[in-house]
């Protein structure tokens, strides 16, 4: 139960009574037995919230920095009236709104409560129950009950990066030769012949082909397809550090190097898909936290992001043996294998590099990491001492890429490494650049 | 209030990552997580029969602690009560010899006040009279004077000393222990030694003393007057050494009835007229007072009622990834780490000039140096001290380097 405002009002303004009774005492014992009566009375008549009967519609999926609404419909099937308020109660990060709302349920009726959820962060959100507290006619006390109605939205990465798809399609469609231009070295794979026309490369002209009829005939070249893309988050601790700005919250501590990865792991998927190539997806970190593989072409991204949703970084220490024998069970073809994790030397020193030459000789591997921007305005740091200390600590750190780079670059691995806004379009380019000179 | 608001549940799950390969959506149009829709809502509150089946147990418990409490207290507690209190067990009171004198007959009247004594006491009774402290007022001292019967003062204030037995000056303060009566009076000689000390008295002339002036006693204003040093024999846990309670039986029963004047707080002398501020508030105002009490209590009850539990959730963990630089560079700071802070400054330079050089096979630091002295047309041994010379010998030589760096950089590019 609960009491409301008007039962201390009433009770406040009843010690007037008090001060002018005869007999005090008595009048305040008489007064509060009278208020308490009041109350039970309206207990009593007050809608039952026992058995109202909720349930739920509405979308299940949300893609982050969207709003969602979530209907929740309360049947009264009692025989008085149900009025007061009601609260959908979700976790703090999916932002509900409004928190509480006015309800008035004739007997026999239904009534629609719309929340709407903005969430903040990545992840399945669960309700937390309905609470409905139920006034009586009066308007002294409420009636108050909790409902468990389960409900989980997922909340979808943002794919921040589809701005970019336009411009690495038409990249694409460049190297695939339906833009005008074509020239020799734009692929590897024999597509067709034609006849020559001013300006084709003269090394395109197949001269037997051209022997065979009467016209000069060029090979054309497209770029491979039905390749293999395995790409691969790393969800370790070194997954979970905050750079930039968190885009969905304008949160100033950051985004997860994980959210970032996913953005570039995504407009790479999309982009593989155009280009005709075959995307797997797995996360690791000790052992395997998703494993996307076969989704046809036009399902993959939803594929992907449903996957991606709820994987959160652990704090764990990435164990790479274990996730080069899992990309080498699932991979059996040579294939593209794009592993975002962070340059950090002493995580990849301990962990990936030992291992690295069993991948290296059996698949293309490139290693994208997320670079801290802050790490980069520190090292332009100058005047005072504290910002030469800092600078000088920025590249030292820097310095340790750099030749953590060098030394993977040694193994015949690719490495994209660049600041968060910019790591999507640079992998994407760097897929492109793959394609282009055919080493897929 | 039925407190019928449920745990508070944690909302968890939201960070439970999907575990193992088959967990995955490997299948287009996938798993997608919602529940079904119109999924029958369950009340999560408690009835009022869970309720009291969760309480009951501990009801039950705290029911039994506290008769078992109740019982134990009542029954063993000493009956509360100061010193020569008639009706106290303790040690310091005076119940043993009041239920001694009363079985022998002796009509014991206790008085707590002056007023109380008045009303009590009748000629040919005797009044005694102790902790005088709590008497200290002329008037009252005046009132218990012109009461009937015979007295008997126990240690009695100065003040009430001058009152109650004029003539009789009080001497030094002796030890309470056994002594022997060394005098006549019959009912100090009947009972022998006796426990007693405190003040002796110089009794005044046709007093007699007893005890080394420890009980004194005469006739003042027609009546007998007996003043003692010390109560002490007379309490709990005295009476039943040496001959005390003969004393106490002798000197407190000498007459058919006696008033117990042993105050236990302080009394006054009541005008009657002088009326305190509380006493001016009509009795209205306080009640309403204590029903305002209520509805602030009542409105406290409102705004403190939760529409619903608590939602906890599982939270990630925020940390900056550019901590560890921050820290480093912090680290630096506090070592005054001028050399390493210098290495690292140089070598970063030196990573982005020498591939600007174009140098052939090995890079060593003469050949950049002289590259970059060519290059910049700076002094060699310049750009030779600005790129590998010693580490700065304080903190403005370290900024200066800095700035060194910067420059030769900038030149380099631009040449």
């Amino acid at each position: 139960m609960a009491l409301t405002g008007r039962t201390g009002l009433l009770a406040a303004l009843s010690a007037i009574v008090v001060l002018f009774a005869p007999e005090p005492g008595l009048a305040v014992a008489g007064l509060l037995l009278l208020l308490a009566a009041l109350v039970v009375v309206d207990l009593l008549l007050a809608g039952s919230v026992r058995e109202l009967r909720l349930e739920r519609s509405g979308e299940s999926r949300v893609r982050l920095g969207d709003a969602v609404q979530v209907t929740l419909t309360v049947a009264n099937p009692g025989r008085r009236r149900v009025r007061g308020l009601i609260r959908d109660a979700w976790p703090p990060s999916a932002r509900a709104q409004p928190r509480r709302q006015a309800l008035d349920v004739p007997a026999g009726e239904r009534r629609r409560v719309v929340t709407t959820l903005t969430p903040s962060r990545r992840g399945d959100r669960e309700s937390a129950g309905v609470t409905v507290r139920s006034v009586g006619p009066l308007g002294l006390a409420a009636r108050q009950g909790s409902h468990a109605v389960p409900w989980t939205i997922r909340v979808l990465p943002p794919f921040l990066s589809r701005t970019h798809l336009p411009a690495k399609l038409s990249r694409l469609r460049e190297l695939e030769g339906r833009n005008p231009v074509l020239i020799r070295g734009q692929g590897t794979e024999f597509d067709s012949l034609r006849e020559y026309v001013a300006g084709d490369d003269v090394r395109s002209i197949d001269w037997r082909a051209t022997a065979r009829r009467n016209d000069v005939v060029v090979r054309t070249w497209r770029p491979e397809r039905d390749r293999r893309v395995l790409i691969v988050l790393d969800t370790s601790r070194t997954s979970a550090g905050r750079v930039g700005v968190d885009p969905a919250s304008g949160d100033p501590s950051g985004w997860p190097r994980l959210d970032w990865s996913m953005d570039a792991a995504l407009l790479l998927a999309a982009l593989a898909a155009r280009a005709g190539d075959r995307v797997d997806f797995l996360a690791h970190d000790r052992t395997v936290r998703s494993w996307v593989s076969g989704a046809s072409r036009t399902e993959l991204l939803s594929v992907m992001v449903n996957a991606m949703a709820p994987i959160e970084a652990e704090l764990v220490e990435a164990d790479a043996e274990d996730m080069v024998a899992a990309i080498i069970a699932r991979a059996a073809h040579r294939c593209l294998v794009v592993v975002l994790t962070d340059l950090n030397p002493a995580a990849l020193e301990e962990g990936l590099l030992p291992v690295l030459p069993q991948l290296a000789s059996r698949h293309l591997v490139l290693l994208a990491a997320v670079s801290d921007p802050r790490v980069a305005a520190m090292a332009e740091g100058r005047g005072t001492l504290e910002e030469v200390y800092d600078a000088a600590a920025a590249e030292y750190l820097r310095s340790g890429r750099r030749r953590m780079t060098a030394r993977l670059r040694q193994h015949g691995v690719e490495v994209v490494d660049a600041l968060p806004e910019q790591l999507a379009p640079a992998l994407a380019d760097a897929y492109l650049a793959l394609k282009a000179a055919g080493r897929l | 209030m039925t407190p019928d608001a449920p745990a508070p549940s944690p909302a968890t799950g939201s960070a439970s990552p999907v575990t193992g390969a088959s967990a995955s959506p490997a299948v287009p149009g996938a798993p997608v997580p919602p529940p079904a829709g119109g999924a029958a809502s369950a009340s999560t509150s408690p009835r009022a029969a869970d309720i009291w089946r969760r309480w009951r147990g501990t009801l039950g418990v705290l029911a039994v602690m506290i008769v078992f409490v109740t019982a134990t207290v009542v029954l063993s507690q000493p009956r509360p009560g100061g010193y020569l209190d008639p009706e106290a067990t303790a040690p310091g009171g005076a119940h043993a010899l009041v239920q001694l004198l009363r079985d022998q007959g002796v009509d014991v009247r206790p008085a707590r006040t002056v007023g109380e004594a008045r009303a009590l006491a009748v000629p040919g009774s005797l009044l005694l009279v102790g902790r005088t402290e709590f008497l200290a007022d002329e008037n009252l001292l005046r009132e218990i004077d012109s009461l009937p019967g015979d007295r008997l003062l126990v240690e009695p204030v100065t003040q009430a000393l001058q009152e109650l037995a004029p003539g009789v000056s009080a001497g030094a303060l002796t030890d309470v222990k056994s002594r022997a009566p060394e005098c006549e009076v019959p009912a100090a000689v009947k009972a022998g030694t006796v426990m007693i000390g405190g003040t002796s008295y110089n009794p005044p002339r046709g007093w007699t003393g007893c005890y080394n002036g420890s009980l004194i006693s005469g006739a003042a204003d027609g009546r007998t007057v007996t003043v003692l040093g010390s109560g002490e024999f007379m309490t709990n846990r005295r009476l039943a050494e040496d001959g005390d309670a003969a004393l106490a039986m002798n000197l407190a029963g000498s007459r058919p009835a006696v008033v117990w004047l042993v105050p236990s707080a302080p009394q006054f002398q009541w005008d009657g007229e002088q009326a305190s501020l509380q006493d001016l508030i009509p009795a209205g105002v306080k009640w309403a007072a204590l029903h305002l009490l209520v509805a602030a209590f009542l409105v406290a009850l409102w705004r403190g009622r939760r529409l619903g539990p608590v939602v906890a959730e599982r939270l990630p963990v925020v940390v900056r990834a550019s901590e560890t630089a921050e820290g480093r560079g912090r680290l630096y700071r506090s070592r005054k780490a001028r050399d390493r802070a210098a290495a690292a400054l140089r070598t970063a330079a030196l990573e982005r000039i020498v591939p600007r050089l174009g140098l052939a096979g090995e890079v060593t630091p003469a050949g950049v140096v002289a590259a970059v002295a060519m290059r910049t047309g700076q002094d060699a041994q310049q750009a030779g001290a600005v790129l590998y010379g010693a580490a700065p010998l304080d903190d403005a030589g370290l900024v200066a380097l800095a700035g060194d760096l910067d420059i030769l950089e900038r030149q380099v590019r631009d040449s």
